[in-house]
């Protein structure tokens, strides 16, 4: 992999001749083709893209920690099930419903619970390993889905079914067409964030994280602060992807917050390619496009068909989907640059 | 009285069950510094073997005899194809094992469709012993658990293959220098780690069912078990297994099953936080 010193000499000179960039032509494309299903799809097909929508909003989150920080964390569903449980109990007990305040207090619950985890994981006198933080995730994965699943509060097994619907003043927001351009509006806005996020100079010094921890170390960054604070944002990204799903459901169940979730999301955002925004997207929308059209015919089959497909991706194409049409250097990319009067970016 | 000796021989029994399971992951944990996703489905094809072996009218046991060799050859299989390519990256392999896992699991629950089949003990019955009953089997369990420890120690300690496994552990660049194939002690460690595996989930069959879902209820546990003990010895790994095994099958005597069962794990992430070496630490025996 090209190391962070090179891809920032490379990032200041602009090139004389530079190859066509591929990215902002797949994200157009993909941008209209979302603009357009629901003009063409049946109505059921529409739900379900919608639910696609938020699962992509959700698998960002996770290439964010994973794809530019290089955390690895296996308990990704704990911030969008338990945003899912937060919302849902605001919903049945307190009977709140309207938008403003359930997907703030959705993004609210995944930051805090994010910081909380990723402060006792990551934080610290020495440096917390790898395998360390991901099986710590993991097992904060199944620590809540046990709870939720034996704890009567939160329906136990069953979950919290009939959850009210959404409401934007006095408009009910159910499924359909208008559920399906909410989501989307807030998946081009989170996407959009994000994409300035990763490349401005904070964003490089995520890069660098994943490429080399110790360097950045010695460039007198604060490693351990740079990766609670992009562990809380993903956290809180993933919060709002998990209020809109449970209201988008209408009920939340363990599984949103267990380990089979978690791993669905590595599988996205590794099959579509970590380190690229739009290789999450693409990945969760292959992915659930293909289990949707598979499921009513091969349902026994198709986990087996999911395992050995990423057991392929990992071997022979650890970059995912997206390095067939998208060059490494543009998966790199550049980064912003520095801002006037200081030698190292922002910290 | 009583009661107290029937749960002393519940949680020793469970915590042999533990170790048996840990053991294996713990031996590949610490030799190629990969953590096998997999080994919960080692746990499940040999508990499916000693299933097959019963409905083909075979006695049981001939099946929990030959889990442990299929299994470990099965093992080789994928450490040759597949496993040996992730030992530079410890979360591709964490990613790759558990691909691997879910399309063992997916297959074994596909044949038997997604029930709950149980299996036979065989040796069944119970001793007595004052006014409590003890299961035969899992005294059986208790002491197959206690033998496999002590020959896995004595083939790390005492044989010329344990000095060579030790040797590629402390040392692997050395090791090669002075013309052991770290590459075939790899691959014999992964088939050795994962034939425990297979004997574990045969001997456990009887106790818990076959279900594809067994081997992971023991796989988080696992891992937790290996961090908490040490990566990198053989008696770390056994000593975190006895801890967590002990905590999981004692707790719930005490308090809410639910609570307990996420107490330990929260209790063992935080004695990790704060001890990241784990009990023991070094490399060696």
């Amino acid at each position: 992999m090209t190391d962070v010193s090179s891809t920032l000499s490379e990032a200041s000179p602009p090139r004389a001749k530079r190859r066509r960039a591929v990215l902002p032509i797949i994200e157009i494309a993909m941008l209209a083709v979302f603009l357009l299903l629901p003009l063409v799809l049946q109505d059921y097909l529409t739900v379900f893209m919608t639910r696609v929508l938020i699962l992509c909003l959700f698998a960002l989150s996770f290439d964010l920690v994973w794809g530019y920080a290089g955390i690895m964390s296996f308990g990704q569903a704990v911030f969008f099930g338990g945003a899912g449980y937060g919302v849902a109990l605001l919903g049945r007990d307190l009977g709140i419903s309207s938008m403003l305040l359930v997907v703030p207090a959705g993004v609210l619950i995944g930051f805090a619970l994010a910081l909380l985890i990723g402060g006792f994981l990551l934080l610290g006198r020495n440096p917390s390993s790898v395998i360390f933080v991901s099986l710590g995730t993991l097992t904060a994965s199944y620590a809540f889905d046990r709870l939720a699943r034996g704890w009567y509060y939160l329906g136990g097994q069953n979950g919290i079914p009939s959850i009210p619907q959404m409401t934007i003043g006095s408009y009910d927001l159910g499924e359909g067409p208008v559920f399906y351009y909410l989501a989307l509006v807030i998946l081009v806005a989170v996407y959009a964030v994000c994409r300035y996020l990763v490349r401005s100079q904070f964003g490089l010094a995520l890069a660098g994280l994943r490429e080399n921890e110790q360097r950045i170390a010695f460039f007198g960054y604060k490693v351990q602060h740079l990766k609670a604070i992009i562990f809380s944002l993903g956290g809180a990204i993933a919060g709002l992807a998990g209020s809109l799903y449970a209201f988008h459901e209408g009920f939340v169940w363990p599984n949103m917050l267990g380990v089979v979730m978690s791993t669905q999301v590595v599988l996205y955002v590794l099959f579509g390619g970590s380190g690229t925004l739009i290789g999450a997207v693409i990945g969760t929308v292959v992915i659930e496009i293909v289990s949707f059209w598979l499921s009513n015919s091969y349902q026994d089959i198709w986990p087996i068909i999911l395992g050995a497909l990423m057991l392929l991706v990992i071997l022979f194409r650890p970059a995912g989907l997206i390095s067939l049409i998208v060059s490494h250097s543009e998966r790199i990319g550049s980064f912003g640059r520095p801002p006037k009067g200081s030698d190292h970016g922002s910290a | 009285m009583e009661n107290l000796f029937a749960a002393l021989f519940e949680i020793l029994s469970f915590g042999s069950i533990v170790v048996l399971v840990v053991l294996g992951l713990g031996i590949i944990a610490s030799m190629m510094g990969i953590f096998n996703f997999a080994q919960g489905e080692f746990v499940l094809l040999g508990a499916y073997i000693t299933y097959l072996a019963h409905t083909a009218g075979l006695p049981v046991w001939t099946g929990m005899v030959a889990a442990p060799f299929l299994v470990g050859a099965f093992g080789l299989v994928l450490e040759r194809l597949i496993v040996r390519r992730f030992y530079a990256a410890p979360i591709v392999a964490m990613l790759g094992t558990y691909a691997l896992g879910l399309i063992i699991r997916e297959i074994v629950r596909g044949l038997i469709g997604g029930l709950y089949i149980s299996v036979p003990e065989p040796i069944g019955g119970s001793i007595t012993v004052g006014d409590v009953h003890l299961s035969t089997w899992r005294l059986v369990i208790i002491v197959v658990t206690a033998l496999v420890m002590i020959g896995s120690y004595l083939l790390l300690s005492r044989t010329s293959f344990g000095l060579r496994v030790r040797a590629s552990l402390e040392n692997p660049a050395l090791a090669r220098a002075s013309g052991i194939s770290t590459n075939a002690i790899y691959g014999a460690t992964f088939a050795f780690g994962a034939a425990l595996a297979g004997l574990a989930g045969a001997l456990i069959v009887p106790v818990f069912s076959l279900f594809a879902d067994l081997g992971l209820r023991f796989l988080i546990q696992g891992f937790i078990a290996v961090m908490v003990g040490g990566v990198g010895s053989f008696a770390g790994p056994v000593a975190g297994a006895g801890i967590i095994g002990t905590l999981s099958a004692a707790l719930p005597w005490v308090i809410q099953p639910v609570i307990a069962d996420v107490l330990v794990f929260v209790l063992a992430i935080i004695f990790i936080k704060f001890r990241p070496q784990g009990l023991v630490s070094g490399k060696g025996i």
